[in-house]
Formats: structure tokens, sequence, C-alpha cells
């Protein structure tokens, strides 16, 4: 079998981040999903099958030794609602993992900024452990609708040595400062010398408004940049297509989902418009 | 670079194609930039999605997995933007300046033709006929050597582009049905859509795909396709395009062996669009190596060979 085939594993833990936000863990041990003896890596995704519902792709939120793997999932519709409402011992199925994932820069860069806004987070967290593993210091910049959203609150803290180096923020002020991740983020770059921006890269994924305003500041100041998209697709690995940027023609489960500055810049799709199930392009937003 | 194309050059009703591979319907066919990146490395000519009427969502996920490596089963239901908002997708294919084949599919004759027409306008070079969709309501069309007759030779009256008849291999006999859609003025089949499967998991003990039965494709239908290739070329006078698990050099040899004079590839194209540079490769270097001047002296050279049709006793 291989990572493009669903394998059902039994649900073993439920943990509730907040309001609307469950981290669901499964074990892979034992299912064909270990014969590929592929690990996850930060970034990528796996397609998570709720029988009898929808089958959704959903980023990685980490990893052990023993075989467990987990996701955090944010209740935002039919599918999703489902998951929550899953118990340990539920069946899901599960094909990944998925796509490309973020690159430890080669050089030791001084500055590395996460900046992640609401379920986005999820990644930046397994990502964060990664770079706690390897002894690599960064700077997490969080934000959410509101203090009930903020998740991983806890993790982070572990994984990063100076709390100076912690910034949380949220929409309506009721944690951290008030306003958007991609504002403290400017706040704190703006009086960089030259050199320390050349000694700067960046971490993103969350709302992909939020990752295009912090991709523009990165463009401004000549940052470099990895952002994860996110896009509807069906086969999550390089046939049907839904998940296309144009005018490339890269696609978000194979070529992503976590593209660098420089893809992003010749991304005409990148902030402005998705598929929607039936191809046709529409907003964002929609 | 320039002999390498000429080896590969084939002709389909008219279609010049510089390399005998094509890009199957269903696969990358939604936008222009992800089937540009099919043509950059080196298809002769790309087939579109099916386009239908209207938008169409199609069925829900799991509509794509794979079965065994290198066979998927999907059951997609023929999820299209409609024709409408596709023009504008052709539109920026053609400036591409290789053959593009637009993959109809209607509920009525005329709105076969309605499409095919619209298709024709903003510049599709060919038409084929999705009438095999093994899970979607299509199906019955291809099937049925009558309907098939019908609908052929009604779009005939009103397309000049040719029309090429993608061939439903999930019927007693195919045969049947491609001499209907030949005689009916189809410039060309294509065999085979895929084959019609079901898959079942142990541990929830439902189908996996949404819909349920879903269409085979890839590795394991490679046999299958060639097998429906080599009785048809016996048949039919009309060109055949090969459909059905093409995966590297020696798979596309095989069909044109088996009597196809192109090939389409779809499922392979999991492993990224360089495969189909490699494949073009792979078939010059042997053409070379074997002395041939062209790909098309291969067609249909295994039927040269005898076949043992009354077994030994004793």
């Amino acid at each position: 079998m291989t990572e493009n085939s669903i394998q059902t594993v039994k649900i073993k833990k439920i943990i509730n981040e907040c309001d609307g936000i469950k981290t669901i863990i499964f074990n892979v041990k034992d299912s064909d999903l270990m014969q590929n003896k592929k690990l996850p890596k930060s970034g990528q995704f796996v397609m998570i099958w709720v029988p009898g519902i929808d089958e959704i792709p959903m980023s990685i939120s980490g990893y052990d030794e023993k075989g467990n793997w987990s996701i955090s999932v944010k209740n935002v519709g039919e599918c999703t609602n489902t998951l929550h409402e899953l118990k340990v011992g539920a069946y899901i199925g599960v094909r990944g993992p998925l796509g490309n994932y973020f690159k430890i820069p080669k050089e030791k860069l001084k500055n590395i900024f996460l900046i992640g806004g609401g379920i986005g987070l999820a990644p930046l967290k397994f990502f964060a452990s990664e770079l706690y593993k390897e002894n690599i210091n960064f700077t997490l910049i969080e934000g959410a609708k509101n203090e009930s959203e903020l998740i991983f609150v806890d993790e982070f803290h572990k994984f990063i040595d100076k709390d100076s180096n912690v910034s949380f923020c949220t929409d309506d002020g009721s944690y951290g400062l008030e306003g958007f991740a991609s504002d403290i983020f400017k706040n704190i770059i703006k009086d960089y010398s030259q050199e320390q921006l050349s000694n700067t890269i960046v971490y993103t994924c969350g709302p992909e408004i939020m990752m295009y305003n912090v991709f523009q500041i990165c463009e401004k100041y000549n940052i470099e940049l990895q952002a994860s998209l996110e896009r509807i697709m069906r086969c999550g690995c390089g046939l049907c297509g839904l998940c296309v940027l144009d005018p490339l023609g890269l696609l978000v489960c194979k070529d992503g989902p976590v593209f660098s500055s420089n893809e992003l810049r010749k991304i005409k799709d990148f902030g402005k418009n998705k598929r929607d199930f039936s191809g046709k392009k529409i907003p964002l937003n929609y | 670079m320039s002999n390498q194309l000429k080896i590969l050059e084939t002709e389909i009703s008219g279609l010049k194609l510089k390399s005998p591979l094509i890009l199957a319907s269903g696969i990358l066919g939604v936008s222009y930039s992800s089937m540009k990146r099919v043509i950059d490395a080196g298809a002769g000519a790309v087939t579109t999605k099916s386009i239908g009427p209207e938008p169409r969502k199609g069925y829900k996920n799991p509509s794509i997995i794979e079965i065994y490596p290198g066979t998927f089963m999907n059951a997609v239901g023929l999820g299209n933007p409609g024709i409408d908002n596709f023009i504008s997708e052709i539109k920026k294919i053609k400036e591409l300046n290789i053959p593009l084949i637009v993959s109809v599919f209607g509920d009525t004759n005329d709105s076969y033709i309605s499409i095919a027409k619209k298709a024709e306008q903003a510049g599709a070079d060919a038409i084929e006929l999705n009438i095999s969709c093994p899970h979607a309501e299509v199906a019955s069309i291809g099937i049925d050597k009558d309907l098939t007759y019908s609908l052929v030779s009604d779009i005939k009256k009103k397309i000049s582009s040719p029309i090429l008849v993608k061939l439903n291999p999930n019927v007693t006999d195919i045969g049947e049905i491609a001499l209907s859609a030949e005689k009916a003025g189809a410039d060309a089949v294509v065999a085979i859509n895929t084959v019609a499967a079901l898959k079942i998991d142990i541990n929830t003990k439902r189908p996996i795909l949404s819909h349920g039965s879903g269409g085979l494709s890839g590795k394991a239908i490679h046999p299958i396709a060639v097998k429906k290739v080599y009785d048809l070329y016996k048949i039919l006078k009309i060109p055949i395009i090969g459909c059905g698990g093409v995966f590297d050099w020696k798979d596309v040899i095989e069909f044109i062996l088996a009597g196809a004079s192109a090939v389409q590839i779809g499922t392979a194209l999991y492993q990224g669009p360089k495969i189909i540079t490699e494949i073009n490769e792979g078939l010059t270097n042997f053409l070379k190596e074997n002395g041939y001047k062209s790909i098309k002296e291969l067609k249909g050279l295994a039927h040269e060979f005898k076949t043992q049709e009354v077994p030994d006793f004793d």
C-alpha cells in the first residue's frame, strides 16, 4: 500500500485545545501506513476520511516514535463537525503523509519567525518541535480571533527559551496585543538593520489574507518566506487538478502545500482565488 | 531534439502530434496552467476534463484513491465547471499551439452538440465524446450501440472538428459499439475508459468511495486495455487511441503493436509531468536502437503473428 491508499485507524485520544478546536490522535503502527516507512514532516498533510461524510485535507500537527500521529481540527463544516463528535475508538480513514514540508534553513539564521493565525498554528507547532529538537531558537507570533481561540500556548512556551520571543495577539485584544500578527511582525522588524533582515526567514500558516499580508511585508524588506497554502482537493496526489495555482500550474497537494517567496511571487491566485469542487475559479473568501 | 520529434510524430484524423502521448481526460484538465505543464513536458496533445452544460460538483470525497501501487479508483461523478466557465481556459490553451481535445458530456444529443459547438468556437481542435464514464449517467449511451450511433451521427452533422469516441469497457461486446461509432462517422475511438470496480474497507465494512463503486485506472487495467485495442484493430478502419495504465515507454510500444495510433496517459501523472519527458526519451531510444525511422512503423505489428485458436489435446 502507498501513501495514497486509505487506511482506517481508530482514534486513540482526543484533546480539547479550546472552544471549537480538538486534537485527534490516532496510531498508525499496525496499519499499512507504516509499511511506507514514511514519517511525517511538519507542513505535510493527511487526507482524513470520516466514513459516510467526506474526506478532507488536514495538516499533521505532530507525531511520535510510537506511531501516534495527530491532527488538530476546527469545527467549521459538516466533516469537521462530525470529526468533533467522534469518540475514542471510532474509525477514521487516513492517507498520507502527503505534500512537501517546511525546510529548516541550512545556514544558521539568527532570526526565525513563525507567524500563525487560528488553526494555522497546527503545522507550526509541529515545526516548532522540529526546531526545538535541532536546538534552533525562533520567535513566535500567534494570532487568534479572541482569547478562547488561542491554541498551543503551553506547548510553544516549552519550545522557546525566552518569553520575549513569544507574542500573542487577538483581534479583540482579549489576550496579548490587540491587532493582527502581520502588524506585530512589521513592528518588530521595522528597526532591523540590513544585515539582520538578510539573516531573517519567516514561516507562516493561517488565513490566506494574513499570509498574503506577511508576504507583502517580507517582499518589502526582502525577507525569505515559506507559506503553507490550502485549497480544495479530491486526490491529494497530483491527479484531479482542483488545487491548481495559476499561472504556473503548481499543485498545492504535490508541489505544496508549502511554497517559498520565489514561487509565491509568481502565483497570481495567491491571496485571491481558489477553485470550488466543480473546478470553477472563485474568489478566496467566497 | 528535432530528430526526436520527427521519429515520434504521428497523426490522428488530421491532428498532427509531435509525440503519440496525449493527456487523458479527467487528469489535470481543469486549468490551462496545469495542462501547460503537461505540454511543456512533451505531450503531443491534451484532453480536458469532461465538460458538461453547467457547473457540477460531482460526488463527495473520497473520490480518488490508490488501490495498489500505480492502480487508482475514482468516482468523481463528472464534476466540472460547466462549458461557459471553461471557455477562457480553452482559449488560453489554444495559445500554446498544441492540439487541444475537449472532452464533452451532456444529458441529450442536443446538449452534447451545444457544448461541442461552444468548445469548437473557443478553439478546440477535436471533440472527445464521453459516453462511458462508468459511474455516471452518461454510461447509458456507451453501453448501447443504437444510442451511440444516434449521438455520433447527430454530432457529425453539426460539428466539423474530428470526433473521438471514448469507449466503455464495461460491456459485453466493445466491438459492436465501436463499429456503430465508426458507421456513424466517428473519426477515432479511445479505448478504454475506466473499469467498473469496488473497494470495501474491512474495518468500517463500507465501500470507501462516496459513490460506492468507481472506475479502475492505472497499472491493473493496462493488459485489459491492450486486449481491447488488439481486438478493435481487427475490425475498425478508423484510428484507435490506446488508454489505460501507460506508465513507461514499453507500455506505449505495446499499445502501438496492438494497433493503437496514439495513446493517452493519465493516472501515471501522479508521479509528476516529467514522466512524459522520460517516456518520450525512452521511445526515441528504443526506436533508434532498433532501426525504426518512425513510431508509425510499429503500428499493429503484433497482428502479424498467428495465435493458437484451438488448444492441443493430449
